[in-house]
């Protein structure tokens, strides 16, 4: 199942805080006309590099779909990120 | 019954045992039976994560990362680093041997760094410095 949002949470020095919140598949939507272009040179460097394109492009679903669950956190002084994939 | 025990059973009435070498032999099985059923493998819990906890004060100053990556997500580069072609591991490899690293990245194969990702579980790595602690666990 692919990601649905992604949380980042930034707390810098000066009290300054960043919070995004971004939904996946609207985002995924939107840029999907690039996507598809992204998609075409990925069948094409795989066929240039004699590689499945198939399997690679199964694979970069999975590797996305599989970034579900990831948490990145630093905690250093003042300075606070959390970037969260749920 | 299982094929054993039917085996002594034969043998006590065709007579080439008595009846007290068949209850030995029928009690010797029945010890094999518990220590096989106490060999076999317990299914472990299914890890999901693989998680980095990192706690440093070198700097005076205290630095905190905590990363929890998907085992997913481990499966699915390993798939991805499966795709990379065979003349690129060869210059990989080359530049490997350069570096004094003797490492053959053609023997490794998907599956064996899959087998290796299934057996994370038991892994623990502890680094503990008078400063800093580094914990890598699975959960």
């Amino acid at each position: 199942m692919m990601p649905l949002a992604i949380r980042v949470r930034v707390a810098g020095e000066r009290g300054s805080r960043v919070r995004l919140w971004v939904p996946v598949l609207p985002v995924v939507l939107v840029l999907s006309p690039i996507l598809i272009v992204v998609a075409l040179v990925l069948v094409g460097a795989c066929i240039a590099f004699r590689a499945n394109p198939l399997r690679a492009l199964c694979a970069t679903w999975r590797l996305f779909a599989a970034l579900r669950g990831l948490r990145v956190e630093l905690h250093q002084g003042p300075t606070h990120v959390l970037v969260n994939i749920s | 019954m299982n094929e054993q025990r039917r085996q002594i059973l034969e043998m006590l009435s065709e007579g080439t045992i008595n009846a007290d070498e068949a209850e030995r032999l029928i009690a010797a099985l029945d010890r094999n039976d518990v220590v096989d059923s106490a060999a076999q493998p317990v299914a472990k819990g299914k890890i999901k994560y693989l998680r980095v906890v990192v706690d440093d004060r070198s700097d005076g100053e205290q630095t905190k990362v905590n990363v929890r990556v998907p085992i997913q997500l481990l499966r699915a580069g390993v798939r991805l680093a499966s795709l990379v072609p065979q003349r690129s591991l060869d210059r990989a490899n080359a530049e490997l041997q350069r570096s004094g690293v003797g490492i053959d990245l053609t023997r490794l194969k998907p599956e064996q760094i899959e087998e290796l990702i299934d057996h994370l579980d038991d892994m623990t790595i502890d680094v503990e410095d008078h400063d800093s602690t580094v914990h890598v666990f699975c959960e």
